[in-house]
Parts: C-alpha cells; sequence; structure tokens
C-alpha cells in the first residue's frame, strides 16, 4: 500500500486502520468518533468523488460511508457520490443522474466502480447536521461488526507518470524557448 | 521571462484590454464579491469603489466578480450591478448551479447589461439549455474553464479546448465561437495541491503560444485548498494566497481571479511590481511597448 502512496492525498483524517465506517462531511464542521476509519470533507463532484471511491477500496475493511452536512450548491457533490453508488455511470463516464455541475468519473475504471458499489453500504444523512444522530447512525453501522471485504482494491496508481523531455531549455513537451527567449512550438 | 511567436490576442471589453505578450497590457485583476453568506451590497460597494481606486493608481484594470448562488439573489444582484457600477464598468458574474445561470443570462439582458458581461464560466459541464440560453442571451465575453478531470497536465487542459476530450460533442473554442461568443479568455483550471496544481501555471505559456488567447487562472485556490496552511501557519495564510497570483504573470498570463475582493489592496501593488518587473525585461530584449496605462508607466 504505501508504494501505491495511498490513501490518495487530500483533506481528510485516518482514524482507526480496520474500522468500518467513513464519514465524508458536507459543510459541517464536525468530528467523528476515533473509531471510524476516515473522514473529512468532499467538495467536488468529480475527482473529489474519485479520491473517495479509491482510498474506500483500498481499505477493504471500511463497509460502510456515512454523508452527512449540506450538499454543496451547484457541485451538489454528495448527492452525486450517492447517484454513483446507485446508478454508476454512463458510456461518457457521467455519473448517472447526478446532479452536480460536472459529475465525470474519468480516473477510475468500471470495476472499481462495480466494488464500492458492492463494499459499501451507504448511509444518506444529506441534510442532517445533528451531530448527535451523525454518532449513533456511526455506531450503529460499528455495533455491526461487518468484518473484513477482501483483498485491498487498487485503483489508481498515484506515482506520476514523467514525460522525458531531452531539450535543456523547455517548458513542456509542446514548446520550447529558444536562444532569443523566444517560446515557440516544438516541431 | 519571455516573448511569444504566436502572435497575442488583445481583447477589448468596454474599454479594458486584455491579452498581448508579457510586458504589453497591465494584468487585468478579477476580485471576487458574495462568495459567503447573504449578499452584503452596502459592503461590496465601498469594496468595488476601492478596487477601481488602486486600478486609478497602478493601471491594472479591475473586473469585479460576482458570485451568484441562489435564483432568488439574481434580480438582486444584476439590479446593484446596474446601478452600482460605473457606465462602462465591464463584469463578470461566476456561477455553478445551471438553472442559476439561465436566469441570470436572462436578466442580464434584460437590463442592457451583456455588453459589458464576462461569462465565468463555460466548461465540460455545459448543458444544452445553458447553451440556448447562451445563444439566445450571448455576453461579450466569456472565461472558458480548461478543466479536464482526466487529464489535469497542460496537454489535457489543451484537449478540452480543442475536441472537448469526449465530454462534450466539440472542443469548448468551438463551442463559445458556435454560440456567437467572439472574445474568449482562457482559465487554466488550477486545482487541489496534489491534482497537479502546478499544470494551472505551466499551461499558461502553452495555450498562449497554441492560440495566442488571454489566458490565466484562480491560482489563490490552490493556497485556499492547502489546508497545512491553516494548521501550521494560519497567519502566512494570506500573504501566500495573495502572492500566490505572481505566478501568472510571471509565466505570460493576462489575469489573475484573486479571490476575495477584500484582499485588493495588498494583491493590486503586488501584480503592479510584478508587471513592471516582466515590462522591463520584456521591453529591453524584445521589445514589447508597455501600454499607456501599464503600471510602468504610472511609477516611473
Amino acid at each position: 500500500m504505501e508504494n501505491e502512496y495511498y490513501p490518495w492525498g487530500g483533506d481528510f483524517t485516518v482514524c482507526k486502520n480496520n474500522g468500518c465506517v467513513a464519514v465524508v462531511l458536507l459543510q459541517i464542521n464536525y468530528t467523528p468518533s476515533p473509531d471510524v476509519a476516515i473522514y473529512g470533507p468532499l467538495k467536488t463532484e468529480n475527482i473529489g468523488v474519485e479520491k473517495i471511491v479509491a482510498n474506500i477500496i483500498s481499505n477493504p475493511y471500511i463497509r460502510y460511508l456515512v454523508v452527512c452536512g449540506d450538499d454543496i450548491r451547484g457541485h451538489r457533490s454528495g448527492s452525486s457520490l450517492l447517484a454513483l453508488h446507485k446508478y454508476g455511470i454512463d458510456k461518457k463516464n457521467r455519473i448517472i443522474n447526478a446532479p452536480g455541475a460536472i459529475p465525470y468519473i474519468e480516473n477510475l475504471k468500471k470495476e472499481a466502480i462495480d466494488r464500492f458499489c458492492a463494499q459499501l453500504k451507504i448511509i444518506d444523512m444529506i441534510g442532517i447536521k445533528d451531530k448527535k444522530m451523525i454518532d449513533n447512525a456511526i455506531n450503529e453501522c460499528i455495533a455491526k461488526t461487518p468484518g473484513c471485504f477482501g483483498e485491498p482494491y487498487i485503483a489508481i496508481r498515484i506515482k506520476p507518470e514523467t514525460t522525458k523531455i531531452d531539450d535543456k531549455r523547455a517548458l513542456h513537451s509542446r514548446i520550447i524557448i529558444n536562444y532569443m527567449d523566444k517560446v515557440k512550438k516544438r516541431e | 521571462m519571455f516573448s511569444f511567436t504566436k502572435k497575442q490576442e488583445v481583447l477589448d471589453i468596454s474599454g479594458i484590454k486584455i491579452g498581448g505578450q508579457p510586458g504589453e497590457q497591465p494584468t487585468v485583476l478579477f476580485g471576487g464579491a458574495f462568495f459567503k453568506g447573504i449578499p452584503d451590497f452596502k459592503k461590496t460597494e465601498k469594496d468595488i469603489q476601492n478596487m477601481l481606486d488602486l486600478s486609478k493608481k497602478t493601471g491594472n484594470s479591475s473586473i469585479p466578480d460576482f458570485f451568484i448562488k441562489k435564483e432568488e439573489d439574481v434580480e438582486k444582484i444584476i439590479d446593484f450591478i446596474g446601478n452600482t457600477l460605473p457606465k462602462n464598468q465591464p463584469f463578470s458574474v461566476d456561477i455553478i448551479e445551471p438553472t442559476v445561470k439561465i436566469k441570470v443570462l436572462e436578466q442580464l439582458d434584460k437590463k442592457n447589461l451583456l455588453n459589458r458581461t464576462i461569462y465565468n464560466s463555460i466548461h465540460i459541464g455545459i448543458t444544452e439549455k445553458e447553451r440556448k440560453a447562451l445563444k439566445q442571451h450571448t455576453p461579450d465575453m466569456a472565461i472558458i474553464v480548461a478543466f479536464n478531470p482526466k487529464d489535469k497536465s497542460p496537454d489535457g487542459k489543451i484537449e478540452v479546448l480543442e475536441n472537448g476530450a469526449h465530454l462534450t460533442d466539440k472542443g469548448l473554442l468551438a463551442i463559445a465561437d458556435e454560440l456567437g461568443i467572439k472574445k474568449v479568455l482562457v482559465d487554466t483550471a488550477a486545482l487541489a495541491p496534489g491534482d497537479n496544481s502546478g499544470a494551472a501555471i505551466s499551461a499558461i505559456p502553452v495555450i498562449k503560444e497554441e492560440y495566442g488567447l488571454p489566458t490565466g487562472c484562480a491560482i489563490h485556490n490552490v493556497v485556499e485548498k492547502s489546508t497545512w496552511l491553516n494548521k501550521y501557519f494560519e497567519s502566512a495564510k494570506k500573504t501566500v494566497d495573495v502572492s500566490s497570483n505572481v505566478n501568472i504573470v510571471l509565466f505570460g498570463g493576462d489575469f489573475a481571479i484573486f479571490g476575495p475582493i477584500e484582499n485588493a489592496d495588498l494583491v493590486f501593488p503586488i501584480i503592479a511590481w510584478q508587471d513592471i518587473l516582466v515590462s522591463e525585461y520584456t521591453e529591453n530584449y524584445f521589445g514589447v511597448k508597455p501600454a499607456e496605462s501599464h503600471p510602468r508607466r504610472k511609477f516611473f
């Protein structure tokens, strides 16, 4: 797992590695119990959702995903995450029935999404900010002791591929700077 | 610092010029209003006036960028724009919700404000209804956000401009053209740290050399998402946020969407300073003459 740079970096807190609950926070200032596996905010309906899916399926102990707080206007990232779990993606990689502005899943294979749907049960608490209610929902999930889903699923190799460029004065593979400092398109 | 081989467009909206070779035009600065909570019109009026005063002092043009979240705010904000901004002042409208976008376009048309409008923005999430509304109520200028969720590199950004990266039926530039929007600015889509955030800056010279279009971004968004700053260096966060905009100028960019309008007092002098630095070199080395309104002419 370490070689793959998981979890994929972002704004989240990892708590108990073999915890069965992950918590998605939507515009809510709330710290879940240290018994959850991971928690953090979700902002975008594309890359943000992809990160959640990839990180969760890399840890087979996570079996519940609690989504709480107020969904973000325009992005509707929480509802888009729920739609992904419920309907999957279409041929253009758009999350089916997602209400977000740009709900595209471009970096995950269908198997990864299938795995996400199979591994997780989603607890939809969008619109709920009452901390006691959220605590109770999390505790109910933990009490079910669902056990490990199986092997970790590595959805994305996080380590980036580098572009090799031989020119010494290159800015990018498409452009170079010539001897007069003029930018020009590479031939 | 450098100059481009490709001819660079200088676009004009209601007297404000955007684009050109590095060192030619002053960097245009977009200051955002109404990001959080209920729109505070009194405060925003003062903030806009302050930003316009800073433009007079430095030569860097201002574009107030109005964030419109809810349908019920549309009329109030458009009325505010019509009644408060100086007669020829251009502005931009920044909207995420597709239904709100359409209502805003209708209202801007109704109030005869489209000739001063920069539509922020066209991206791969454009809907059919939005296209129809843009065709019917066409703004003078639009920002095209080159966000490609699959490939966040400069190449991926060019792909969405060129062919839509299979997410739209054609490239975003062709879509804008088809809608009758003749003046476009390219926003290189600054993403969170960990998502190739640097690509938003490195894409600026690539896109300018490829298309010659005015290019910039909201690089401060990367700072906003750098949560380690909040955690370890809270007092330095604003300094980092404001100074992040310098990257745009250094890489040949034409505009900076610098975030909260309240930061204008800090952003304008930093960018004016950076514009002078670039202009001194590009005039000496490439013969690029700074425009009449350039900060270099104001202060030297």
